[in-house]
């Protein structure tokens, strides 16, 4: 029942087109264009205050955009040019908040209800449903009870049986994770995963959590001071990542300084050589990805670094690394015994390297 | 759609601001208005605009206004200065000391807070004037006390005392618990550390419930008029009621005075608005938490006697004034077993009484207003709350607006706007009037405690019903509101009582022949039969502090806990 979503009409399922928006003086969005084909997932991923919530904001109907045109499944929702300004609740959407937003003064089953209700849905369809939606997320048992009862992740997967019980084209994500601590994080993304999957949800999902963002969806848009820095698949983001603030933000590896000298590139300030890369330009950024990096000192290209920390995780030891001669830090995580103080040689590729150019694209 | 405006697209119900808008005009601008109005064109009621402020600056330059104006400054900073002299060394007392029976004592200070100004005013006549009953009862005659211009400073200063005792208390120990602990952990003694830092850190605590204080005492009526008319004391208050009550009535004079008292509690409000608006006091609320109190020693007892003497002048006298009256056969009779006997309250509350009816009257007033006021200002409160720009301001203004309105310029504003012989129909001389009185002096109590609710409710809960497609209006009625209610319903509870037992403006605009608990009372004083009017004052006190309280534990009992804010 829920896989009819919106899958069966042929239009994608969220469509913006040079979506701006300020705060007074403050833009705070710009020119944002984006695709999301039916039964997909669109990851808005960026640090706090990069435009991610507000775009969201726009695509649900809570705030309206200066200029630009949203549809969802097909439906002009926004275009302030002509005229169309569908306030949220004609936009037929499901969301699930930050802050989960479940109505105190009504119980689980009465929370979930909501959505049907307004679309005057029967009494004993409505009931099924509540009932299908609670089942869902494992909490069939609780649909009496108030929400304050539950624990926070109940209280969340309350929200997500809210926000899929309608059977909306898409289902919007604010950060629903972020108030729930690790353990109870990891287990709810792979749900969400799952459930997504299953019920073939056309969705968008706002974080700042690049590890929830990479595992849940389809296509990722890494976001910085109301920019799209670069939209593509999670693989694709991590193997090509377009700037240095996608790398930087992704934590893919450690951001060297270049300098083209007379015939060689250089860590800048020091004279440690770097593989030729195919870039021009005197100056530039040089990422060396943490899972191109080898303890081993068989790669092609080498590099002497210290250990200045050598932590105990469960998975191995989280190394801290100074690239001798330099102040540069590079993370490792290896399973052999190291300590602080000695001298390990790296090695990598010089393919594995991604070559950036200093200034900023946008400003 | 211009960028630079901030547009959202979940805006508040068009209808519901509508609705706050039209009723703000009709219950606060339309009396405010015809009140500058009139001040400006003397000939307004005639239907002339001709010799605009022609008795404006006549009034304003009258000697008689100099001296009602300085009249009620001296009565608001003396009351001040009595309220401080009782609150301040009480306050810091229990807040720093293990004060014997600390809860009966507070319980007892509650009181003051139940009785009406005008009751306990009238109690405290009953006891002090000439062969009453402390002159029965001890042989001293304290008349030139009670008729002097300090006396009624000291009872209005009994009357308003615990606002500040209860302010003060509680800020002492929430600050000595957070601050004043640490100052001691650097090496303060207690009294040093309560002169360094809690004091300091409580002023602007003190100088709000003062200036609160003030505005009462310079807006309120009863006392200054039973007291002040007998030895020519008239403040602005009085001196309204009187041109407007009075043969020559004077229109334009009262409207003039009216603007002059506005002026003085806008100042008081605004200056204590600051005061507990500015960010570095912040700390001041929350709960107090259980600090160390130190033991008084050999200073219990005094400090004991101390509590025992204000809690029975503040509570116990004016009480037991109005239960021996209201008790007495015959007032001249005195305190004598043989002239005890419920004749009075046989009298009051016989079938068909006049007490009876007027009773009634205020119950179903008083209710009427605590539904009206409840709902008018829910609606209000979330219409600023989700308003934008100019509108929200405006409304945000008017809203706040009767707190500075003192219930004499609602009188006059409202006989002024509803009086008019052209008007095609009107509410005044009917009930309704006084229901528009009301709600428009308590409309700012709902208003406060929907705000403060509204603020408390994250912004996502309604944002969630829009979303899940509730309209603007379905959004308020099914979420919003049944979230604000409990504290609505303590919000309607205490206009209920202030409501029902209102005094000037009631006097003003009653319909002839209608009669209130207060107008009742009043008349029965005026008339000589104290008996009646004291009988009617118990019923009065019990009646608005009993139903309320039932009303309360009523809602505590079928909620049984499960919504969050009625405590």
């Amino acid at each position: 029942m829920f896989s009819k979503s919106s899958a069966v009409s042929g239009a994608p399922a969220l469509s913006l087109q040079g979506v701006s928006m300020s705060y007074g003086a403050e833009k705070v969005l710009h020119q944002i264009d984006l695709n999301l084909a039916a039964g997909e997932v669109l990851g808005l991923l960026g640090p706090s205050g990069c435009g991610k919530t507000t775009l969201l904001r726009l695509i649900s109907g809570l705030l309206l955009p200066d200029a630009g045109q949203i549809q969802i499944a097909g439906t002009t929702v926004a275009a302030p040019r002509a005229g169309i300004t569908l306030p949220p609740e004609k936009r037929g959407l499901g969301m699930v908040f930050q802050d989960y937003a479940l109505w105190p003064h009504m119980s689980v089953a009465r929370n979930v209800a909501f959505p049907l209700e307004m679309m005057r849905v029967g009494a004993s369809e409505c009931k099924d449903r509540v009932t299908r939606a609670l089942d869902r997320v494992g909490l069939g048992a609780m649909a009496e009870r108030r929400p304050s009862d539950l624990s926070g992740g109940q209280q969340q997967r309350v929200a997500i049986a809210r926000a899929i019980v309608a059977e909306p084209p898409l289902v919007l994500f604010d950060e629903p994770l972020s108030n729930l601590d690790r353990e109870l994080r990891e287990t709810m993304v792979e749900e969400i995963a799952d459930l997504v999957a299953d019920l073939n949800l056309s969705a968008v999902y706002v974080t700042h959590d690049h590890a929830e963002a990479l595992t849940l969806a389809n296509h990722v848009a890494v976001m910085r001071g109301g920019w799209v820095e670069q939209l593509a698949a999670p693989a694709e983001l991590v193997d090509h990542p377009k700037t240095a603030a996608v790398a930087e933000f992704l934590r893919l590896g450690c951001l060297l300084p270049a300098l083209h000298d007379a015939e060689n590139w250089l860590i800048k300030g020091t004279d440690l050589s770097l593989p030729a890369g195919v870039f021009g330009g005197a100056e530039a950024q040089v990422l060396l990805p943490e899972k191109a990096l080898r303890l081993d000192a068989n790669g092609p290209n080498k590099l002497k670094t210290e250990v200045l920390r050598a932590q105990v995780r469960s998975t191995g030891q989280a190394l801290t690394l100074r690239v001798v001669g330099t102040n540069h830090v590079i993370r490792h995580l290896t399973p052999a015994p190291v300590r602080a103080g000695d001298v390990l040689e790296l090695s990598f590729s010089p393919e594995d390297l991604r070559w950036f150019p200093v200034a900023d694209p946008h400003h | 759609m211009a960028g630079g405006s901030v547009t959202t697209g979940a805006e508040g119900s068009v209808l519901l601001k509508w609705i706050a808008t039209l009723g703000l005009l009709i219950v606060v601008a339309i009396p405010c208005l015809f009140i500058v109005v009139q001040a400006i064109f003397p000939e307004f009621g005639s239907g002339s605009f001709a010799a605009p402020f022609s008795l404006f600056f006549k009034t304003l330059s009258d000697p008689a206004l100099f001296g009602m104006a300085g009249n009620t400054l001296l009565l608001g900073v003396g009351t001040v200065i009595c309220a401080a002299v009782f609150a301040v060394p009480l306050a810091a007392l229990r807040a720093l000391y293990r004060v014997p029976g600390a809860l009966i004592w507070d319980g007892l200070l509650l009181i003051p807070f139940m009785i009406p100004p005008y009751i306990a005013a009238l109690g405290w006549i009953m006891t002090l004037q000439p062969r009453g009953y402390l002159e029965q009862v001890t042989g001293f005659n304290m008349a030139s006390l009670l008729f002097s211009v300090s006396g009624i400073m000291l009872i209005m200063g009994l009357n308003t005392f615990s606002v500040v005792y209860f302010v003060l208390s509680r800020t002492f120990e929430t600050i000595g618990a957070r601050y004043s602990d640490v100052g001691r952990v650097f090496g303060a003694g207690q009294w040093r550390s309560f002169w360094r830092i809690t004091f300091p850190l409580a002023m602007p605590g003190l100088a709000a419930s003062l200036l609160l204080v003030f505005a009462m005492s310079i807006e309120e009526y009863g006392t200054p008029a039973a007291l002040g008319r007998r030895i020519g004391f008239e403040v602005l208050v009085t001196g309204i009621e009187n041109r407007i009550s009075e043969w020559p009535i004077d229109l334009p004079g009262s409207a003039t005075l009216s603007l002059v008292l506005v002026g003085m509690a806008l100042v008081a409000f605004m200056v204590q608005r600051w005061l507990l608006n500015r960010r570095d006091y912040r700390i001041v609320g929350g709960k107090p938490q259980a600090s160390d109190k130190r033991s008084l020693g050999v200073w219990a007892v005094p400090a004991t006697l101390l509590f025992a003497f204000v809690a029975l002048l503040a509570t116990g006298l004016p009480i037991l004034a109005i239960l021996a009256t209201a008790l007495s056969r015959t007032i001249s009779g005195g305190l004598k077993p043989s002239n005890m006997g419920l004749d009075n309250f046989r009298e009051l509350l016989g079938a068909g009484s006049d007490g009876l009816i007027a009773l009634g009257n205020s119950l179903m007033l008083g209710t009427t207003t605590a539904l009206l006021a409840g709902l008018l200002g829910a609606i209000t409160a979330y219409s600023v709350v989700k308003g934008r720009g100019r509108f929200r301001i405006v409304l945000d203004a008017l809203s706040i607006t009767p707190n500075s309105l003192p219930g004499v310029v609602v009188g006059v504003g409202i006989i002024l706007a509803w009086n008019q012989p052209w008007l095609p129909i009107t509410p005044y001389n009917t009930p309704f009037i006084l229901l528009l009185a009301y709600v428009c002096i308590l409309l700012p109590q709902p208003v406060r405690y929907a705000t403060a609710s509204l603020h408390q409710l994250g912004d996502n809960l309604e944002s969630a019903a829009r979303v899940s497609g509730a309209g603007p209006l379905r959004a308020f009625t099914r979420i919003v509101f049944p979230l604000i209610l409990p504290s609505m319903v303590t919000a309607m509870i205490l206009v209920f009582a202030v409501a029902s037992r209102e005094l000037v403006a009631s006097l003003l605009v009653a319909p002839v022949g209608f009669q209130t608990i207060a107008v009742y009372i009043w008349q029965q004083f005026d008339q000589g039969s104290a008996g009646l009017g004291m009988a009617m004052a118990f019923c009065a006190v019990l009646i608005t502090t009993l139903i309320p309280l039932a009303l309360i534990s009523l809602l505590r009992w079928l909620t049984r806990g499960s919504v969050a804010g009625l405590s």
